[in-house]
């Protein structure tokens, strides 16, 4: 036997309590790694290559007014403009899936890999769905969710517009940062609303990141004083602004986080207090025996930081599981990083420090007669 | 013969004004190696006191308590540790096994402190609880034993280090009348065979008769018309 050994037997003395206490340190990290995940992918949204020349134009008053498609040819006359697109949010119901399953977006296809780039579809089915006009593209998360393949045909139920859209797939695409959405053509939905001449907004390629700033500038002047003047920002920008519409929502995150950290704290120190308080005697005949002081808070401290490390390794390992598999959350990635990892783990190691400074303190001013004088 | 502990002027005060109590009062005393003492004196007379002090889990109030030539109430708290480690064997009442670790992981407890290898460790471990009949119940938990089995773990315990100095606190206290007699003569054969001083606590009359010495206390002091020499069984 060795003094680990010695510590481990302790350590799972009262089996049921030393699960609860692990569980309650798993459950609670888990939940805090959710929560600051969760709040990273809100404020820090994901970006890939392409991002950084992406400008996204919307109505200046907001993104639930369209805009009209002949700036269309304003636009394209700008220097610096490498591509164009018109980009319409649908919104419709598929199936019986009350929930927004998935998003479908009207674009130009002819455009839509100078815009999107990152997109793998094979040439075959980009000038399918390119020559078809009621046809679409679908990301391979989408795909494989609802078992749907080339040559399928789906219906869509306009929530948003008063139309209903059949679209026969056409291809299916991957390697985007959200391999969830469905593509069809603008063309095909401005058919379908009886040429309505609007768009939800532009998205637009800059032909190299020095041109951007002045890109930005002239085209929210190219419509100022319009009847439809614009917002122009790039892609960042435009992330970020549907982040603030969650509010101060980080705070509010941070704070609940705050409080499960907390609460952890009080169960895991009161439990550890009552498993050394049980043990008195024990640790008194310990002292008769040659246990100095040190050793004794040493046994103390690597028994509270086990059960604490465990539950960290537990909570996190699930939430890294979880994360990673891809189903989690809404969220186009959920992506546990090493900074919040270590962050759970640093607060584990805490609170295996903070829940036995109280039965250490104990034990370290017991004198042997008085521990054994504890009862059982 | 030598003198193994030797005591002077010993006292213990609790508490102060008029809540003082003097547990011990100059209590002067001489042990030889080898003897197996037995204190008597009925309960709050300071037999108890007088053990921790000379086994060094107590510190007297005034006096000198010189065990093998040192004085113990000058060590530190660390040092008086790693000298009960090399030089106390206890044995209490309630036998104080920690119930998660089987009979030969008590026994190797004090050994977990020494510089002893793993194999050697298990050697000492194997030939103290030969030594008081329990190499049978090596890998068996304090709860799977009974009261006597209990005791003698603890007195293997006790010697698994080699240590002079044996203090016993009413070893028989919680046995039946068979197992005590089993567990005194463990300790007799420590002194007289072995040649290892024991100091046992004790009420009981016939368990005192084993020793080789009796001391009576009352009320803190040494009574001197009450020490019995008794010759070794």
């Amino acid at each position: 036997m060795s003094l680990g050994d010695f510590i481990l037997r302790n350590a799972l003395r009262n089996k049921r309590r030393s699960f609860l206490t692990t569980a309650s340190v798993a459950v609670s990290l888990f939940l805090f790694v959710t929560l600051q995940v969760a709040v990273r992918e809100m404020t820090i949204p994901p970006e890939d290559v392409s991002a950084s020349l992406r400008i996204a134009v919307r109505n200046k008053i907001s993104l639930a007014n369209p805009l009209p498609a002949r700036q269309l040819a304003s636009i394209l006359r700008m220097p610096g403009v490498a591509a164009v697109t018109p980009f319409t949010f649908f919104g419709g119901k598929f199936k019986d899936d009350d929930s927004l399953g998935f998003a479908q977006f009207a674009v130009d296809p002819e455009k839509f890999l100078q815009l999107f780039g990152e997109a793998k579809i094979s040439a075959e089915e980009l000038e399918a769905w390119k020559r078809t006009r009621d046809s679409c593209i679908v990301g391979k998360d989408t795909a494989k969710r609802y078992g749907l393949k080339v040559g399928d045909r789906v219906s869509l139920v306009g929530k948003i517009y008063p139309v209903d859209l059949e679209l026969k797939i056409a291809g299916i695409y991957e390697g985007t940062i959200d391999d969830t959405n469905m593509w069809f053509h603008h063309k095909y939905f401005d058919e379908a609303m009886n040429n309505w001449g609007q768009v939800g907004m532009w998205w637009l390629r800059a032909e190299n990141a020095e041109v951007v700033p002045d890109l930005l500038r002239r085209i929210n002047a190219a419509f100022a004083n319009t009847s439809a003047e614009v917002r122009a920002e790039t892609e960042r920008a435009f992330q970020m602004s549907f982040v603030s519409m969650w509010g101060n929502i980080g705070l509010l995150i941070n704070s609940i986080c705050t409080v499960v950290v907390f609460t952890l704290a009080l169960v895991t120190a009161s439990t550890m207090s009552m498993a050394i308080r049980e043990r008195f005697r024990e640790l008194a005949v310990l002292k008769a025996l040659g246990f100095r002081r040190r050793q004794l808070v040493a046994c103390i401290l690597a028994e509270s930081f086990g059960l604490a490390f465990a539950g960290a390794l537990a909570g996190v390992g699930t939430a890294a599981i979880l994360f990673s598999s891809g189903k989690f959350s809404f969220f186009p990635i959920f992506e546990l990083t090493p900074r919040i990892a270590g962050f759970a783990f640093l607060i584990a190691g805490l609170l295996g420090v903070i829940s036995m400074l109280a039965p250490a303190w104990s034990v370290s001013r017991m004198s042997v007669v008085e521990g054994l004088k504890t009862l059982d | 013969m030598n003198t193994i502990v030797s005591i002077r002027r010993l006292s213990k005060i609790y508490g102060a004004g008029e809540t003082e109590i003097r547990a011990l009062d100059a209590v002067s005393l001489d042990i030889e190696f080898g003897e197996f003492l037995a204190l008597m004196g009925p309960s709050g007379s300071g037999k108890s006191t007088l053990l921790h002090i000379i086994a060094g889990i107590d510190r007297p109030t005034e006096g000198e308590c010189h065990v093998q030539g040192v004085d113990v109430a000058k060590l530190s708290e660390s040092e008086l540790a790693d000298w009960r480690n090399q030089n106390v064997g206890f044995i209490f009442q309630t036998f104080n096994l920690i119930p998660v670790l089987t009979a030969s992981e008590n026994v190797e407890l004090p050994l977990l402190l020494t510089a002893v290898a793993p194999t050697r460790r298990r050697e000492m471990v194997a030939t103290a609880l030969d030594l008081v009949g329990l190499s049978d119940r090596a890998r068996h938990l304090p709860g799977q034993l009974s009261g006597g089995q209990e005791q003698r773990v603890a007195i293997a315990r006790a010697i698994v280090t080699d240590p002079n100095l044996i203090v016993a606190d009413e070893p028989t206290g919680n046995l039946d009348a068979h197992s005590a007699e089993a567990v005194l003569e463990i300790l007799r054969a420590l002194s007289c065979e072995v040649g290892k001083t024991v100091i046992m606590v004790t009420h009981d009359p016939r368990a005192a008769s084993r020793g080789t010495r009796s001391l009576h206390l009352e009320k803190g002091r040494l009574l001197t018309g009450k020490e019995d020499s008794i010759p070794s069984v």
